[in-house]
């Protein structure tokens, strides 16, 4: 099993909820900040996983 | 704090993946080599992250933030000045005698290098102290989840205890060193932002400087006296008691970490292990001491942040991480900061479930109970050892809630158990003259110096049973001073009695001594890939940070 595709997929997910709730829930702040942290934080974490998937992906096509 | 619906959805993902990984695993498991070793099969990107996600766990990641707000930037003398020197050690000269020896385990490397009075010494030590510690984690987590959750203390222990069962029942150590990566990236991408965040809101790091005493904010200036810097430690003690003998103690001999290297697929992946594991762990203050020292900062700053306070009024330094949490992380993010932190409480007890489930079935079962059975009955030993392990930690965990001096053991027992041992390993692995009965004399008598020293000292009301012949000015000065008592001690006794006992033939430790080693030179590697360039490159930027926070 290649971790990096398990691991992708999770933050890939993680990435869209927390994306969705910064798009959809924009008001949802904490008490400290007045950043949409959901937005920022999804949105590195959707790319993050994107990368993983991308690395596997290219593993497996230079194997065959 | 308050969860929302999204909170708990993340929660869930997070341990769906983590069973499944466990499940896809399970199919690669047909000896006990590879349920308790991995087979020495795993990528070294992922032992690399995995020798320093075992060692994170959630005391160290609520205590890494706790000590940023207590004693400031010094904190990070337990990265840049301690794990690191001692991890590139361990890379660059231990690791050759370790996969080379073919031992299973660091007790079975004794073994082989000295004999079996050494190994049961270290194979029984080694597995009460990662039952006490996988114990006091849980029990930390619990306490934790209970006071700003709400939640049942008995649910969220036998809850996540079940989790990391389960995965590491499925799929072994590759299945528990699989899901370290993955808690260990989740700890990074929910914790960064938080420092960023919090950091930024104090001012930066000038900001920071502005507001806090100076002695918060440099880690080497007020070193010079134990009464100026908040540690109470002076020079010599933390240089040679944290950077030496502690951490050397720890990262080069404690089977927790060196479990991991050893499962690498090579010998040039296992030292490349802990030598790539620097990088990641260098830049970790940043992500778990400077939150505390900014939650300092920022209670000094009338933004309607007060430093948590204990019930009884002193500051409450292990709520300092929780509570900026609850200030800076929404509904959604505050999920994935949570899920950060059962995942350090899992890798935390995963990684000593699958130490002690090794050590106990090869150092102890097929060594003294039952040796010489079929592959498949240690198979089947190591997997109901990993459920008695679990439920041993949760009988411990139990036993801190009512004896809360629990976790000062423990500190003892890792000063006890891993100074005087470093002592032992050096001599052994760097001097073929060291012999059997020196190792063990100097081990025994290391260890019954640490006890005494402890037992006749006081630090913060702490120790002196016996008799009160000194009086330190803390104790972290108090366990840095142990540990250099009883490595010193463990090394000139072992010097002493080997000088005067028959050494073994050099035919016999081929493989496990220097200069009886081929160590293993890998002129076709790129120069990245090759051990020292990677160590240098990794001394100057260590050499950089100690000055720039200076």
């Amino acid at each position: 099993m290649d971790l990096r595709v398990p691991s992708g997929w999770f933050f890939v997910l993680l990435g869209l909820i927390l994306l969705g709730m910064g798009v959809f829930a924009p008001d949802t702040r904490a008490a400290l900040t007045t950043a949409n942290v959901n937005l920022y934080s999804g949105a590195c974490m959707l790319v993050f996983g994107l990368f993983l998937l991308l690395m596997a992906w290219r593993a497996t096509r230079s194997k065959v | 704090m308050k969860l929302a619906a999204v909170d708990y959805v993340i929660l869930v993902l997070y341990f769906a993946f983590v069973l499944g990984i466990g499940w896809r695993l399970r199919k690669g498991i047909s000896s006990s080599g590879d349920f308790l070793t991995s087979g020495r099969s795993v990528p070294v990107w992922i032992t690399s992250l995995a020798f320093i996600a075992a060692n994170l766990g959630a005391v160290e990641l609520i205590g890494m933030a706790a000590s940023g707000a207590k004693y400031g930037i010094m904190t990070a003398h337990f990265y840049w000045l301690g794990a690191i020197p001692a991890m590139l050690f361990m890379g660059i000269f231990m690791m050759p005698f370790y996969y080379g020896s073919k031992a299973r385990s660091v007790p079975e490397y004794l073994k082989m290098r000295f004999d079996e009075k050494t190994r049961a010494f270290n194979a029984f030590s080694f597995a009460v102290m990662t039952i006490l510690a996988s114990g006091i984690s849980m029990y930390a987590l619990g306490l934790l989840l209970q006071l700003v959750l709400g939640w049942s203390f008995t649910i969220s222990v036998l809850a996540s205890a079940a989790i990391v069962l389960a995965y590491t029942f499925l799929g072994g150590l590759t299945s528990a060193i699989y899901n370290e990566v993955l808690q260990f990236l989740l700890i990074v991408t929910g914790f960064a932002p938080l420092a960023i965040l919090a950091v930024s809101k104090a001012g930066g790091w000038q900001g920071m400087v502005g507001r806090l005493q100076p002695n918060m904010v440099h880690a080497w200036r007020y070193m010079g006296s134990p009464t100026e810097n908040p540690m109470g430690v002076e020079l010599f003690g933390m240089i040679a008691g944290l950077g030496f003998v502690l951490s050397f103690g720890y990262w080069c001999t404690n089977f927790l970490v060196v479990q991991r290297a050893m499962a690498a697929d090579s010998m040039s992946a296992a030292r490349r292990t802990p030598l790539i594991g620097t990088l990641p762990k260098m830049i970790l203050p940043f992500i778990v001491i400077m939150p505390g020292i900014a939650a300092l900062a920022l209670s000094k700053m009338n933004l309607g942040y007060a430093f948590p306070l204990k019930a009884t009024g002193g500051p409450d330094y292990d709520q300092a991480l929780t509570t900026l949490m609850a200030q800076f992380y929404p509904a959604g993010m505050l999920g994935v900061g949570l899920t950060g932190l059962m995942a350090s409480f899992m890798s935390g007890m995963a990684g000593n479930v699958t130490a002690f489930n090794t050590v106990f079935t090869y150092d102890i079962y097929q060594s003294y109970i039952r040796p010489g059975a079929p592959d498949r009955h240690y198979l089947t030993v190591g997997r109901v050892t990993t459920v008695a392990g679990v439920i041993l930690s949760i009988g411990a965990a139990y036993l801190a809630t009512r004896y809360n001096n629990l976790m000062d053991l423990l500190q003892l027992v890792f000063g006890v158990v891993n100074a005087p041992l470093f002592a032992t390993f050096l001599l052994g692995m760097f001097w073929k003259r060291a012999t059997a009965n020196g190792a063990f004399a100097g081990l025994s008598l290391g260890t019954a110096a640490a006890i005494l020293t402890l037992s006749s000292t006081v630090a913060e009301g702490k120790g002196g049973w016996i008799a009160h012949l000194h009086t330190f000015p803390s104790q972290m000065a108090q366990n840095f001073w142990i540990a250099i008592i009883a490595f010193t001690t463990s090394f000139v006794i072992s010097v002493a009695v080997s000088m005067v006992t028959t050494p073994r033939p050099d035919k016999e430790m081929e493989g496990l001594v220097y200069g009886l080693t081929k160590v293993p030179r890998d002129e076709n590697a790129k120069w990245y890939q090759r051990p020292a360039p990677l160590a240098v490159t990794v001394v100057i930027l260590l050499v950089i940070l100690n000055i720039w926070f200076r």
